[in-house]
């Protein structure tokens, strides 16, 4: 009877009578059945106004669509993701390493000498440092209250739960969106695409239309005439651009490794409270300028199409800035590990330095970059024009804030709070910097298509980059023996280790064991595992391949036919 | 929003929510904005079909260059004069909205840019639609040269069949490839 109802829910109303009326029940049933489909169809409805009732910012990003189309929006969109995201994270968080430690002990233990004075906001120091948003304000004790509550396992257990969380939902909303955006679409034909589809309908601002008819316009006429001069290149030409392209691949790839290595000779000087400030305020600055400088590149290269422009400013900036961060990591893992008794709420101090500071440059950029640049551009030099908003550097500013709280989570579980805040007050910001000082993009890449490559290109370095350096945390080093929950242990894992051992005395728990023992111990296992998967993987392959001719062929023959 | 809801009727609320796309929310919404566009007598008749000029004035569509089409394309009217009645307006609502699928935004966007209603989009109606989206005025147009080359280059990309005119699954093919439309096809109140 479920099945039946499950059924029929999915069906519409006249085919749903009917499928009721053929049935062959009694009439008491068949009126149960279709009391129960109503009902069931009714709740669907109710979820769906709920659901969009409690839409977040629904005005605002209508507003957003009709004057700057669809691909800024897009950015606003993920920016709200990331606040969601980062709400969950704290409520994870929150909920089990914190509320569990206040219950117990519900004032922080701070000593008599420290007090709040005010520039612990931007370093996080001094009175922060005894409270429970650093790792040292955990202790390792198991709470007795109602039940025993071992804080040493809810902390790595909500961490590493947290991180695999965090993994599987970025790769299932990649896969997801490669499968509906990517394979399907070609970069063969544009013109026609240009012309059929690229008409923003929710666009109903009466300016912002005029000015997509103007762009859309030279950008056909454009395209018109690149067709007709694509193939005036001599020899000695494409030389010359291939030098260009070589020699600002050079300049720019020196240029991130020279920003690397100057963060790590300034680290060695980082001492007392406000000097501590200096090491984020570089890294923002030029997270700030080097990116300018980058940008002006495109003055002397030239791309066949504005899209490997964009894809080559994007990964020379990922590159920028990981190499700033790895070089920090290594500086923490390596010096600061072995230099200070609490080293992990140093790491994270350092971290929650870099996202308040980050967050300062964020508003003074959005500032200097937009509006400065609106002013020049309608006042001063007419030339310019009002500015455009970059959606590229945008979200990678957004992934980077992202990836500072992915590192911080272990060092500072309620950083996430912070970043509520932070992207809280950014979707307000960037929607008035936007719509004071902006114009819509002059052109209309493939906005979705550019978005799933964006998270893609940008989430798994900089994702897997903030995990690996996590596990290598919890696997390789020793914590600090004064502090943490943690303390007297080689490594963070061995918690599991001694878990187990407790468990071995408590019949009925043998399978945990066994299982602890054989597989998650077991280098065979892990082996096999990774011979299977690379098995499966190169099936796969084939299967696309093969499916890849096949419609290759199909293709062929609807020509072939119709001819 | 009680006075509203009273107005549509519970049944006709859930037989509109099974009809369309459209949520609750979204129904009474469009209930209250058409309503706002009825003259005082209008008000008191079932079924009034409000007049496409009067329609034009909503902010949202006031300013798309294919509005005139849109209207045209929904109005059940024998007259085809584009005026609307509630349910053609639920109707345009539910094909522009989030969550109607691909085909149906396809199937509608054909008709829309078929100007001369015959069922393919021929070079006339191809030019049409150029000149809709770059602009109507004499200098903003594409000159004759470029626009013969223009409608060339989207009928040799999409026209499979060499028919001369792109037909609907043609125009569905090219539109497969665009992941962006769904999200672009879209108009909220």
């Amino acid at each position: 009877e479920q099945d039946l109802v499950k059924e029929f829910v999915a069906l519409s109303t006249r085919d749903r009578i009917r499928a009721i009326r053929d049935l062959p029940m009694s009439f008491e049933e068949k009126k149960h059945i279709r009391l129960l489909s109503q009902f069931f169809r009714r709740c669907g409805y109710s979820i769906r106004s709920a659901r969009q009732t409690l839409e977040l910012w629904q005005g605002i990003m209508k507003e957003i669509g009709g004057k700057f189309g669809t691909s800024v929006l897009s950015y606003f969109v993920f920016l709200k993701w990331l606040l969601m995201f980062n709400i969950f994270s704290f409520l994870v968080n929150f909920g089990f390493i914190t509320i569990p430690l206040l219950v117990y002990d519900p004032l922080p233990n701070i000593p008599p000498n420290v007090s709040f004075r005010g520039l612990e906001i931007l370093t996080g120091a001094g009175y922060f440092n005894h409270t429970v948003m650093y790792y040292g304000g955990y202790s390792n004790e198991t709470l007795v209250g109602l039940v025993e509550y071992n804080m040493q396992l809810a902390y790595f257990f909500t961490i590493a739960v947290y991180m695999v969380l965090c993994g599987l939902a970025l790769i299932f909303s990649m896969a997801r969106s490669f499968k509906t955006n990517y394979v399907l679409a070609e970069s063969t034909s544009n013109g026609a695409w240009q012309l059929l589809c690229s008409w923003d309908f929710s666009i109903t601002n009466e300016r912002a239309v005029r000015q997509r008819k103007s762009n859309l316009r030279v950008q056909l006429k454009e395209s018109l005439s690149e067709k007709a001069q694509m193939e005036l290149l001599t020899l000695s030409e494409k030389l010359k651009h291939f030098g260009v392209h070589l020699g600002s691949w050079l300049l720019s790839t020196g240029l991130a490794v020279g920003c690397g290595a100057s963060i790590y000779y300034l680290c060695q000087y980082e001492q007392q409270e406000a000097e501590t400030l200096l090491v984020p305020f570089v890294v923002s600055l030029m997270n700030l300028v080097v990116p300018l400088f980058y940008s002006l590149f495109y003055k002397f290269e030239h791309y066949s199409s504005q899209r490997t422009q964009i894809y080559a400013l994007v990964v020379r900036n990922v590159l920028l800035r990981m190499s700033i961060l790895g070089v920090l990591c290594f500086y923490w893992m390596n010096v600061v590990a072995k230099k200070f008794s609490c080293w992990e709420s140093r790491v994270g101090q350092a971290l929650y330095r870099l996202v308040i500071v980050d967050f300062l440059f964020l508003m003074l950029g959005s500032f200097f970059g937009e509006f400065l640049s609106n002013v020049i551009g309608t006042r001063l030099l007419p030339r310019l024009g009002v500015p455009e908003f970059d959606i590229a550097r945008n979200v990678l500013e957004l992934i980077y804030a992202q990836t500072l709280a992915w590192i911080g989570i272990y060092f500072s579980p309620l950083l996430p709070a912070i970043q509520i805040v932070k992207f809280f007050i950014l979707f307000y910001l960037k929607k008035v910097s936007l719509t004071q000082n902006c114009q819509p993009p002059r052109r209309t890449g493939r906005a979705a298509q550019m978005h799933t490559t964006f998270i893609a290109l940008l989430f798994f370095p900089f994702f897997v980059g903030a995990l690996s350096m996590v596990a290598y945390t919890s696997w390789s080093l020793t914590p600090s023996e004064q502090c943490g929950p943690f303390r007297g242990l080689n490594n963070t894992f061995s918690v599991v280790g001694v878990w187990i051992d407790d468990l071995e005395e408590i019949p009925g728990s043998q399978w945990v064991v066994w299982i602890y023992q054989h597989v998650i111990r077991s280098e065979l296992f892990y082996f096999l595992i990774t011979l299977i998967i690379l098995v499966i993987m190169y099936i796969f392959w084939q299967v696309t391949q093969g499916r890849k001719d096949l419609i290759g062929l199909l293709r062929q023959q609807i020509v072939n036919v119709s001819v | 929003m009680g006075t509203t809801a009273s107005q549509l009727g519970k049944d006709l609320l859930s037989e509109y929510q099974e009809l369309t796309f459209l949520t609750k929310q979204e129904i009474l919404l469009a209930h209250k904005r058409f309503t706002e566009l009825l003259t005082k007598d209008e008000k008191d008749l079932p079924n009034t079909r409000v007049p496409m000029e009067r329609i034009l004035t909503l902010p949202e569509l006031k300013s798309n260059p294919f509005r005139r089409r849109i209207c045209h394309v929904f109005s059940t009217c024998e007259q085809k004069d584009g005026s609307l009645t509630f349910e053609d307006f639920l109707d345009l609502l539910s094909a522009f909205s989030d969550s109607a699928t691909l085909e149906i935004k396809s199937h509608y966007a054909f008709r829309i840019f078929d100007f001369d209603d015959d069922g393919t989009l021929d070079s006339g109606d191809l030019e049409k639609l150029v000149n809709c989206l770059t602009g109507e005025t004499d200098d903003t147009r594409l000159t004759v040269e470029e626009m013969r080359q223009l409608i060339s280059n989207i009928l040799e990309e999409s026209d499979i069949d060499k028919d001369g005119t792109v037909n609907l699954s043609e125009f569905q093919h090219v539109i497969s490839r665009s992941p962006d439309f769904v999200s672009s096809f879209k108009i909220v109140l």
